[in-house]
């Protein structure tokens, strides 16, 4: 085998190498590309003929020549590759162009619903409490005379009990009442186990109030009753000044003021420094600086004698508070007939499920 | 209880101010409401005397007034009232002063200048009188600022007084909470007439029912002459909201408010022979009391009375007829100590609440009569003149004794959970009027007759805490038990939970409810909604019952709620209804729930959708669903308030839930909602008593299910719940899911008939089903709506 041979064949490679790279070149969309591969690479390409006269080639040759080949073999592979890859990379960048959105278009929400403030308010409360180990209960809402007031040590002839005041129940022969209060529970409560007790009430109470921002007729009422041995003036304080400060603000300031409810004794009133100015005196607090938030004290012997607990043995303490009175605080409802007019725009303040 | 502080000075000699005693009250549990001060915002008033009232040129309803202000100097100004004459003394507020509602400046009325104006109470905010101006008391000096003429450089401290302690509705009894409080010692003002007795007492008192009056004080005074108080009575008056009559009334008022203790004073002449006779009043027995209104007495009620007629109703008011007028000239002064509970029986009888009967009722104080007799005495004489004539007659049958009361100091500290020292503890007592014996291991403390309430040891341990001050209490907390929500309480919740969760808002209506609702409702007379507990003095005829039923009050929740332009109304309640039994009602919870206008807005990409049988049903579903309620069965239901042919019962395994459908066309137009609206009432005790439990998982299954779709015709009376239960049963076990979801009437199925189409999952729990089982499955569930419903296959 001669030198022109090899010379020749060497030509051939290098005819394929260009001709090819130029029909890659050309080639105008990934359909064309195809084409152009089975031009440049397929079996009837300048390449593949280029090959075949590799086996005439003299045995020493033939290595280095098998090496061109491949290289330009290679070569025209890589270049058709990358067109492709361009052509992809450009399909692409038109597909992307096709499928785009206005993403500040308006998403499609499901609608939620919402719980009631009020029941919010309850659960918080009563929620706190079953952290500190009290159970919840809950009770008639009319209620014999007798629980509603003798038993929680009512005078006879307390105005509370006038026709005036509490609304009462045509039925039977006993006489019975909307109760005025959640403090009935506490007889019924104490009457149906023995101590330790430790109970929340949240439920309905009604009273003959002229219906203004601050009243209403029928309201709601959490009461609390906590009896084992050794309860003192103390555990009120320190129980109720914990809940007042988990509902209004962990820095504020609470006070015990002395008050009188029958069925308490000694009583006492809650104050919370006021939220919206710290005490120093706003139209919330009415320039007092605090702002009630429920009544308390140490339950009154005459209801543990009533129920047959051992008053030498036993003490405990108790309070009621209104949830709509909080509730209107901690919101900044100015008129609690809100509460129950259900009026969407305002309970849909309250949305989402907490 | 409204308490001048000058006035309070007099009775203690209190150093701090205003504020602070108000502070130290507050935590001592009288608690001040209010703090005035009326004097603050006036400025440059004064007392003027009008000279001369002429006519004004230009206006006949207006006066040209001219008032002096002292020798020298006089003002002439525009003044629209006629209740006053030359030489009387007025206020005057010159160009340049200010009244709490404004500054005065040179005006030019009607054509004449008027430098100043005259003004009223109203004006000047002692009163809400604005009919007239202001006349002055006449020792008022022309001149004197009205701000000390009329002694509003004052505090005024609003108290709010609890039930328990009518001592301290008079001055005497909240200047000794301010002496206990602040270590200074009370003063009681001078009581004891001059005048020495010159016999017995011209008044004879019979009482009948020493348990209605224990103690009666009468005392005769003759000669006085009655006519406006004195200035400084009349703003005190004023200040606690008394008008000031004359000085004899003025007196009795003046002593009720200094003392606390109600008294009373009778024209002599209308009382028949100077007899007073304490009895209950006589069936069929009237009076006309000082208010005008003429009323039947009931046997119960306690009267004072001559042997001749009834003058007064104890404690509770007086008659008009024994009233002391203008030409009153000897007075029958009354000061007694009724039964609290009588006269609080009488007040609510009659509705009658005075300012008496608010004291006796919380118990006045029974050795303070003679006292309160003899200062009013001391007054009467001192402004109206008389003398009192013979002695006072004080008939007190059976005297009361003062409580005593044993307590252990030791006590007191355990209950409190705070250190207090015996020794404190007798001086807190004692600095208010206890008067204590120390024993061993306990004290024994003898409560002052002004404090009624002050019944047992726990009292007197509140006293000495209210004194020691709950501030110094510590904080501790109790030790608790394993607190929590029982079952049913946490099923409550997680109802709420998922209702809202399901797009639903939670209202809360009120109890109250009236045929009137029931009437909207158009329910039958024998509806088991009909029968109601019945509040016996209701607020209004809208609250003359308890309501049976939720649906009202949710109806006219969503009638506001479209009224106001809301496009959909998707609500639901869980609250009670009450239902009479004889003895107290039973009080089951229901869930209600209202469904109108839009279920889904329009939205850019589709349109809006409102609610319908379907959507509610569908949320319904879901929800007993997630409580743990398992099928429920569907039939349909009529009656009012239900649309005719769009309401179902519901019930599960046999337990009836409640019902839910359209409500009648005729209902909406009454509660103005939408036509179309759903409603659901349900009972609540099955869905929360359903408790679906711990969760236990089913394992997933290994091996490929078989679907197929199944369209079948039936006739349109037969219900689709018939026919998927027929699937159900024919297709088991080996169907484990059937979805309905198409329904089709039209030309392709006969009149009266519809197309039901349903998708299958089957599947065997060991292997994968083959085609022959599957084909043997369907032949089964073919030929069983075949039989059972006529149910053809649709080619």
């Amino acid at each position: 085998m001669s030198d022109e041979i090899d010379t020749e064949v060497t030509q051939l490679f290098e005819g394929a190498r260009k001709e090819g790279l130029s029909v890659i070149e050309t080639a105008h969309d990934l359909h064309a590309l195809g084409e152009a591969k089975v031009r440049v690479l397929g079996r009837k390409s300048a390449l593949s003929s280029a090959r075949s006269g590799l086996r005439g080639a003299p045995e020493e040759k033939r290595r280095s020549l098998g090496q061109l080949a491949n290289a330009v073999q290679t070569e025209l592979e890589a270049a058709v590759a990358a067109k492709q890859r361009g052509f992809e990379a450009s399909e692409r960048a038109a597909r992307w162009d096709r499928e785009a959105i206005d993403v500040t278009l308006p998403g499609d929400a499901p609608s939620l619903g919402s719980l009631h403030p009020l029941t919010q308010t309850v659960w918080e409360i009563v929620d706190i409490f079953i952290g500190l180990g009290f159970k919840v209960a809950e009770g008639p809402e009319v209620e014999l005379a007798k629980y509603n007031f003798d038993a929680l040590n009512t005078p006879a002839h307390h105005p509370a009990r006038s026709p005036q005041d509490t609304f009462y129940i045509k039925e039977g022969e006993e006489e019975f009442v909307l109760r005025t209060q959640t403090s009935p529970m506490q007889i019924r409560v104490m009457e149906s186990q023995e101590p330790p007790v430790y109970v929340v009430v949240p439920g309905r109470c009604y009273r003959r109030d002229v219906q203004d921002a601050t009243h209403l007729s029928g309201f709601t009422q959490i009461e609390g009753l906590a009896v084992d041995e050794g309860i003192t003036m103390g555990d009120l304080k320190g129980s109720l000044q914990l809940v007042a400060r988990e509902i209004f603000g962990r820095d504020l300031d609470v006070r015990l003021r002395p008050h009188h409810f029958d069925f308490t004794e000694p009583s006492a009133e809650l104050d919370v420094q006021c939220f919206a100015c710290r005490g120093s005196g706003c139209r919330i607090c009415k320039q007092e600086g605090w702002i009630e938030v429920l009544g308390c004290g140490m339950v009154h012997p005459y209801l543990l004698e009533w129920v047959g607990y051992d008053t030498h043995r036993y003490s405990g303490f108790a309070f009621g508070m209104g949830p709509e009175r909080i509730a209107a605080l901690a919101h900044g409802v100015a008129d609690i007939r809100m509460f129950y007019e259900n009026d969407l725009r305002f309970l849909n303040q309250f949305g989402g499920i907490r | 209880m409204r308490v001048s502080f000058n006035w309070l000075r007099e009775l203690v000699p209190v150093e701090e101010t205003p504020s602070k005693v108000a502070e130290l009250l507050t935590l001592s549990g009288t608690k001040v409401e209010a703090i005035h001060r009326p004097g603050e915002s006036i400025n440059g008033v004064i007392v003027a005397e009008v000279i001369d009232i002429g006519e004004h040129p230009n206006a006949d309803n207006l006066s040209l007034v001219e008032v002096r202000i002292n020798d020298a100097d006089t003002r002439r100004v525009v003044c629209g009232a006629r209740n006053f004459a030359v030489g009387d003394h007025v206020a005057l507020a010159p160009v340049g002063s200010t009244l709490p509602e404004m500054a005065v400046s040179e005006r030019r009325i009607r054509g004449a200048i008027s430098q100043g104006m005259l003004c009223s109470g109203a004006e000047l905010g002692v009163s809400k009188d604005h009919s007239g101006i202001l006349v002055l008391p006449p020792d008022s000096a022309e001149g004197e600022d009205v701000v000390t003429a009329l002694g509003l450089d004052d505090t005024i401290l609003e108290f709010e007084i609890t039930f328990n302690r009518p001592d301290c509705l008079g001055m005497i009894g909240i200047a000794r909470e301010v002496a206990a409080l602040t270590g200074t010692e009370l003063e009681m003002p001078d009581a004891a007439p001059a005048t020495p007795s010159d016999g017995a007492s011209p008044v004879d008192v019979a009482i009948l029912d020493p348990s209605g009056c224990p103690r009666y004080v009468a005392r005769y005074i003759e000669g006085l002459r009655t006519g406006p108080s004195p200035g400084w009575m009349a703003t005190r008056l004023a200040a606690a909201g008394f008008r000031p009559i004359s000085n004899v009334v003025d007196t009795t008022n003046y002593i009720l408010l200094e003392t606390g203790h109600p008294i009373h004073a009778f024209d002599a002449d209308k009382v028949t022979d100077h007899q007073i006779v304490v009895r209950r009043a006589e069936g069929g027995e009237c009076i006309t009391t000082l208010d005008g209104i003429e009323r039947t007495l009931d046997a119960a009620d306690l009267m004072i009375a001559d042997p001749s007629r009834a003058l007064a109703i104890a404690g509770v008011m007086g008659g008009a007829d024994s009233e002391v007028t203008e030409g009153t000239a000897d007075v029958i002064l009354e000061s007694a100590y009724f039964d609290p509970a009588s006269v609080g029986a009488s007040s609510r009888r009659h509705l009658l609440r005075t300012e008496a009967s608010a004291r006796f009722e919380r118990g006045a104080d029974f050795d303070a009569a003679p006292y309160a007799a003899a200062r009013a005495t001391k007054l009467i004489v001192q402004l109206a003149g008389g003398r009192p004539s013979g002695d006072m007659t004080d008939a007190y049958p059976v005297p009361l004794e003062r409580r005593s009361i044993s307590l252990a100091p030791r006590k007191t500290e355990a209950l409190l959970g705070m250190r207090i020292a015996a020794a404190r503890q007798v001086s807190y007592l004692e600095s208010l009027g206890f008067r204590v014996t120390i024993g061993d291991e306990t004290l024994a403390a003898e409560a002052p007759s002004f404090r009624p309430d002050i019944q047992r040891d726990v009292d007197l341990i509140e006293e000495v805490a209210r004194l020691a001050g709950f501030d110094g209490l510590p904080s501790t907390l109790p030790r608790g038990v394993a607190g929590g929500l029982d079952s049913r309480q946490l099923a409550e919740r997680r109802l709420r939970r998922t209702l809202a969760a399901a797009g639903m808002h939670e209202a809360w209506t009120t109890s109250w409810a009236s045929e009137r609702d029931l009437d909207a409702l158009a329910l039958p007379t024998d509806h088991p909604a009909r029968s109601v507990v019945e509040v016996a003095n209701p607020m209004s005829e809208d609250e003359r019952h308890l309501r049976t039923t939720l649906l009202p009050g949710l109806l006219r929740s969503a009638a506001h709620n479209l009224a106001h332009r809301v496009e959909g109304v998707a609500m639901f309640e869980i609250a009670r209804i009450y239902r009479p039994t004889g003895g107290l009602p039973q009080e089951p919870l229901l869930l209600s729930a209202v469904f109108c206008g839009l279920h889904r807005p329009q939205r850019w990409h589709g349109p809006g959708e409102h609610w319908s049988f379907w959507a509610a049903k569908g949320v319904l579903e879901a929800v007993l669903t997630a409580m743990g309620v398992g099928e429920t069965e569907w039939s349909k239901v009529t009656g009012m308030p239900w649309h005719p042919t769009r309401a179902a019962n519901i019930t599960a395994a046999g337990v009836t839930l409640g019902t839910m459908g359209e409500l009648h066309p005729d209902v909406c137009e009454r509660f103005k909602v939408e036509q179309g609206a759903v409603v659901a009432e349900l009972a609540l005790g099955p869905l929360v008593d359903a408790q679906p439990g711990r969760v236990k998982v089913r394992d997933l299954p290994r091996f490929p299910a078989a679907y197929m779709d199944l369209s079948v015709v039936v006739e349109e009376a037969v219900p689709a719940q018939t026919v998927e239960t027929i699937i159900r049963h024919a297709g088991a076990p080996e169907l484990v899911e059937v979805r309905m979801f198409d329904l089709y009437r039209g030309e392709q199925v006969p009149g009266d008939h519809k197309s039901l189409a349903y998708g299958l999952e089957l599947r065997v729990p060991d292997g994968t089903l083959t085609d022959t089982q599957a084909n043997q499955v369907r032949d089964r569930v073919i030929r069983a709506l075949h039989d059972q419903a006529g149910a053809e296959l649709r080619s």
